[in-house]
């Protein structure tokens, strides 16, 4: 994992910025929250002010006039009441925008997600990328939701007090104006100080989950070979650094949060006093608007809070930010396809001369050169490690290879469009994957040009039908947990149903090794021979014994073809494929 | 209230820091008391030209005494509580991980990894929260409520304090009301965000059917479908959410104007000055804190209390199979006597294993083949002492394996399971993985013994190449390769492939079976497998079949047999015969 450094300000203005652009598409949205909020505030303003003129101009003097006192008491009353119901359309606006913004910054990782190449797959664990775009998202939607309307609501009702404070005495206001200073040198630093403090807490804590995750997972290994104590104290000494961390955290907020804003409220209530009573030695004060400052202050140090117990969200929210635009900018993209028109019309495929290497160090392909005509099989064979599965990896353009090209029908592979490609090339993994949802939808996945009796012409054709009519709600049957409730077998033959529904061109099969019964995988063999007719394949063949029709056998060995030729061919040249021919069939010589 | 009492032993070992902090809490609340009342007298003598510059400053003075008081101590208590609360959460953890590092595989199989996580993460930060936040709103919504109702009814009028109070427990009710809400909604919205999780989760792992399928588009589609409903869930938390605030403020507003309504008839009959109703007023400002912590702390400590309750059930799963009393401190070794009559896994009702027997001499090599679900798996779990409660008796050495300390049982045993789990380590640190600081020739020994030693050092970085799940990918043959040499690392007297070599081609199978006996010649090896090539040299191959033994014997007896075995030999070798047609030597 990388560690993660506290960020510049100008990298944490970037993201903001960046952030603030999904803003765009909501502008109007946007205005009217803002509209609102002004709204509020302005009752928020006025409020005190009724109450400045009421003990001013009718309590300090006596003056119990009842209808100028009847028409103040209602307009306090209808401001509070508008401000309570303007207030809460303003709150549920901006909750609404918050989330329509992080719906799209999720789809756009989801998106981005489809357009990575299976190199950023090998490198990246899979719960990392689905923090991405979930949980990262999750933690901009509270920058969103509470940072912007707090820090916008606090920045509307500052200035709002200040407004109201400077028509009642400019010159106590002015006076007040070192209260932003402060408040900000304040935010300056806690924000220096925490990002630091917070993102150590937030990485212990990472470390943490994951060395806790994968201890319970690797439990029965570490309890195998002895290892409780040990891993016991290596949990303690990362439960201990994330304890440090935490107290830190705690030490900061204690130093530089609520009791600091005190302290500054406090300065606000001295230099209140202070003012008005020098100026009372000289002139008389209407005891109302010390009333109104006073309220206004205390006012005031709301919005102040408020804003001091969300940066550590807001600081959170940077983080999480950087994290998923990392991903959205991530170059690791699947290989680029052409705009070619071109169709796959015979299915001849050419790998000329091509080398390939995942890591840009070793070649896992060294000059690989061979041709399938129309219509004809090729099996790959070799030991673990020897480039079977690259060779499919390049054709399906899972990874991108920069020497020698392929071609299919005489064009390069890399012009073709990408739909045309996966309509005509159809891939059967040596694990079958199932999605959540039920038989048919695994057969048909979303494509909506297949009708039920597609998916039912494909089962049978590979003879799938037998099993999934005995289903209890036949293709309707559920698929939960990757279809771990049926067989491995079952499981590829739906994999090949899918595949056969499609009616693809070029069939690559990667034959599956192990734990098949041998029922199952008699119906999977006739299967697969019906679906490689008329069709050009590529296989990989773990047993010999499933490819021995095939028209060519490559024999692979540390990314080279050392051997090729038919089965009776191969055999007399009593090489590689005639050592793992014998060995398969436990032929000691 | 409960959840207090549960944690009961926990603030008595923090005695000293939750006194201490609270006191000062309660320190703050009083001093909290002075500014309204000094703002008070000073809107009083300003008001009635009785203020003087000597006066002035002693007004100012004490409230600059008490701001920095009250700054000191606010630091203070906040690192008592939510330091001992952040201690609780540590403590915690480390128990449950404790306790996780002593159950055994069935408690691993009862549970996911998923739900053991949360535990440790969301609810132990949610006790963590009753311990800091909990303790903190109770008694401060206590004292501070309680000194500042105090000081408006003793020191400015007890009757407007009584009215000024009428609307505020509408307060506490209505946030505790919404707090329920909230909850039921949050959990839709929790659940919908999880459902996305989970389609995202999918997604990534059948990210190449999809890709094969060009589906990108309706794929995204679907997610997007999933994404609207995590909107129209929030929503609804939002539209609950947002009604805290306003609730509160009109609440409050209601108070001020009943307190000023009635604190002008007060003054105007000359019983209270205005300054009284500025402090007054000011008071109630300081009210609205702890009737809203008093809202808010029902649903904290409703939380708390669930997840403790949680954490507790957890630690108090018994440790099932533990040590006898008069244990044995001696590693096992010698002969193998596994005589089972019968044995169900908990809670199930058909055998998994009936009538098993077989002895397995000190140094041979027993294989195991069968169907999967035949009961292979099931010998090797009674073996480890994974399980227990069967009938029968298994002997390993001179003694039963349940009379060996289970510490020793294990030293004897190098067990190769079918998942092979590799750790977030380097590889040489995953096969060292009994020592990390075996030295660099007898890691490479056991790595060549596994034929994983030419792979190594064809990985980045040797063996300093970090495998696992946060590391490079690896086959699944170079896996299990690796597993095999951490096992062999213990140089154990009983060695168990469990299937071990699947991923494994023929090839290198053969080399490492070799190899394994060569460097195993006086230990004892079990294999299971569902290649038969990988058991054909054992001196016993047992044949299982819906948890019993159909046949046993060495592989020519068994071939003699003509039975199941050698049915599954035909088997493996008809397809080859039938096309042998074409000559082979």
């Amino acid at each position: 994992m990388k560690k993660q450094t506290a960020f510049s300000s100008k990298e944490q203005r970037q993201i903001v910025v960046r952030l603030f652009s999904y803003l765009k598409p909501h502008k109007k949205a946007v205005s009217f929250a803002l509209f609102l909020l002004l709204l509020t505030v302005i009752g928020d303003v006025l409020g005190p002010y009724i109450i400045k003129v009421f003990l001013d101009d009718h309590l300090a003097v006596g003056n119990f006039d009842l209808q100028p006192i009847i028409l103040l008491a209602v307009s306090y009353f209808v401001i509070q009441v508008l401000n309570v119901i303007i207030s809460y359309l303003q709150l549920v606006k901006f909750q609404e925008i918050a989330l329509k913004i992080i719906q799209q910054l999720r789809i756009d990782v989801f998106k981005k997600i489809h357009q990575l190449g299976m190199r950023y797959f090998d490198d990246t664990p899979a719960g990392t990328i689905v923090s991405r775009a979930t949980n990262d998202t999750e933690a901009i939607k509270d920058l969103f939701v509470s940072v912007l309307s707090t820090f916008v609501q606090a920045a509307f009702l500052i200035v709002g007090i200040y407004v109201a404070m400077f028509l009642l005495n400019p010159m106590l206001a002015l006076f007040t104006l070192i209260l932003l200073p402060l408040i900000f040198l304040v935010v300056y630093l806690y924000r220096k100080y925490s990002s630091v403090v917070y993102m150590t807490m937030r990485e212990k804590l990472s470390q943490l989950n994951a060395k806790l995750a994968e201890s319970l997972s690797g439990m029965g290994i570490i309890q195998a070979f002895r290892q409780e104590k040990r891993f016991n104290e290596e949990f303690d000494e990362i439960n201990h650094e994330h304890y440090i961390a935490m107290m830190n955290n705690t030490k900061l907020n204690s130093i530089l949060l609520r009791p600091v804003i005190d302290l500054i409220y406090f300065t606000a209530i001295v230099i209140l006093l202070t003012y008005f009573g020098i100026t009372s030695f000289e002139t008389a004060i209407e005891v109302g608007t010390v009333y109104a400052f006073i309220t206004y202050i205390n006012r005031f140090f709301e919005p102040v809070n408020n804003v001091m117990e969300r940066l550590a969200i807001y600081q959170q929210a940077i983080v999480a930010g950087s994290r998923v635009f990392t991903l959205l900018d991530e170059e690791e993209n699947e290989p680029k396809q052409g705009e070619s028109n071109e169709l796959i019309t015979e299915g001849l495929i050419e790998f000329k001369n091509v080398t390939f290497s995942y890591d840009g160090k070793t070649n896992v392909l060294k000059n690989i050169s061979f041709t399938v005509k129309p219509g004809e099989t090729v099996a790959l064979v070799g030991h673990t490690g020897s480039g079977k599965s690259s060779i499919i990896n390049l054709l399906m353009r899972f990874y991108e290879f920069k020497q020698g090209d392929i071609f299919i029908d005489g064009v390069s592979i890399k012009s073709y469009r990408k739909d045309e490609l996966r309509r005509k090339i159809g891939l059967v993994l040596q694990d079958p994957f199932l999605f959540y949802g039920t038989i048919e939808s695994n057969i048909k996945l979303f494509n909506d040009e297949l009708t039920d009796q597609d998916v039912v012409d494909a089962a049978k054709f590979v003879q799938a039908d037998t099993f999934i009519e005995q289903l209890p709600n036949a293709y309707n049957q559920r698929v939960t947990e990757r279809g771990s409730t049926f067989s491995s077998g079952q499981r590829q033959l739906v994999a090949f149903a899918r595949t056969i529904a499609t009616n693809p061109k070029i069939l690559v099969l990667d034959e599956a090794t192990a734990s098949i019964d041998t029922e199952t995988e008699v119906a999977i063999q006739s299967s697969l021979e019906k679906m490689r007719k008329g069709r050009t394949t590529i296989a990989i063949a773990h047993r010999l014994s499933t490819i021995q029709d095939a028209e060519q056998i490559l024999v692979l060995h540390q990314g080279e073809i050392i051997e090729k030729g038919t089965h009776q061919e191969l055999l007399a040249q009593q090489g590689l494929y005639h050592k793992m021919y014998l060995l398969q069939n436990g032929i000691v010589q | 209230m409960k959840v207090f009492l549960k944690l009961g032993w926990f603030f008595k070992e923090r005695k000293k820091e939750y006194l201490f902090g609270l006191t000062m809490l309660a320190l703050v609340a009083i001093l909290n008391l002075i500014p309204p009342k000094v703002i008070g007298y000073v809107i009083d003598e300003i008001g009635s030209r009785e203020l003087t510059s000597g006066s002035l400053a002693k007004w100012v003075g004490l409230i600059i005494v008490v701001a920095i008081l009250a700054y000191i101590l606010r630091y203070y208590w906040r690192l008592m509580i939510f330091g001992s609360s952040n201690y609780l959460a540590k403590n915690l953890r480390e128990k449950l991980f404790r306790h996780f590092s002593k159950m055994s595989p069935s408690f691993y199989q009862q549970r996911r990894v998923g739900d053991l996580m949360a535990h440790a993460t969301n609810d132990i930060s949610a006790v963590q929260q009753t311990a800091g936040g909990g303790v903190l709103t109770l008694f401060d919504s206590v004292t501070t409520g309680g000194f500042v109702i105090l000081a408006m009814a003793i020191t400015i009028d007890w009757r407007l304090t009584l009215i000024a109070l009428i609307p505020m427990p509408l307060m506490a009710i209505s946030t505790s009301y919404y707090g329920k809400l909230l909850h039921l909604k949050f959990r839709d919205a929790q659940a919908a965000f999880s459902d996305l999780n989970d389609k995202t989760q999918e997604s990534i792992s059948g990210i190449k059917v999809i890709k094969t399928f060009g589906q990108q588009r309706e794929d995204t589609e679907d997610f997007t479908r999933l994404s609207n409903d995590v909107v129209e869930k929030n929503m609804k938390v939002a539209k609950i959410d947002s009604l805290f605030d306003p609730t509160i403020s009109l609440i409050i507003g209601f108070s001020f104007m009943l307190s000023l309504g009635f604190g002008a008839k007060f003054i105007h009959e000359g019983i209270m000055s205005i300054g009284d109703l500025v402090a007054f007023n000011t008071y109630l400002g300081l009210l609205v804190w702890p009737m809203l912590a008093f809202g808010m702390l029902f649903n904290i400590m409703e939380r708390g209390s669930a997840s403790y309750d949680r954490i507790e059930q957890l630690l108090s799963v018994p440790v099932e199979i533990d040590d006898k009393e008069q244990a044995i401190d001696v590693k096992p070794n010698g002969d193998i006597v596994f005589s089972v009559n019968d044995f169900k896994f908990p809670g199930e009702e058909a055998s998994a294993l009936y009538n098993v027997h077989f002895e397995l001499k000190q140094g041979q090599t027993l294989g195991i083949v069968g169907k999967t679900g035949s009961g292979k798996t099931s010998i090797l779990k009674l073996l480890l002492r994974e399980f227990e409660g069967f009938d029968g008796i298994i002997k390993f050495g001179n003694y039963s394996i349940d009379e060996y300390k289970k510490i020793k049982l294990r030293e004897a045993i190098g067990y190769v399971p079918q998942d092979h789990f590799l750790f977030s380590a380097s590889v040489y640190e995953n096969i060292a993985f009994i020592n990390p600081k075996t030295d660099k020739e007898t890691v490479e020994r056991v790595a060549k013994l596994a034929h994983i030693h030419d792979d190594i050092l064809r990985f980045s970085d040797g063996y300093d190449t970090v495998v696992g799940e946060r590391g490079v990918s690896l086959s699944g043959g170079q896996k299990q390769r690796i597993s095999i040499a951490r096992a062999l690392m213990m140089q154990p007297e009983l060695l168990i492939l469990d299937d071990s070599l699947s991923a494994v081609d023929a090839k290198t199978e053969e080399s490492i079976l070799k190899s394994l006996k060569e460097a195993r010649e006086d230990s004892t090896t079990i294999i299971t497998s569902h290649r038969l090539s990988a058991i054909e040299h054992a001196h016993l191959i047992i044949v299982m079949h819906e948890g019993t033994i159909v046949e046993k014997g060495t592989h020519d007896e068994l071939m003699e047999l003509q039975g199941r075995y050698y049915e599954m030999y035909q088997l493996q070798q008809l397809e080859q015969l039938v096309e042998k047609g074409g000559g082979v030597s």
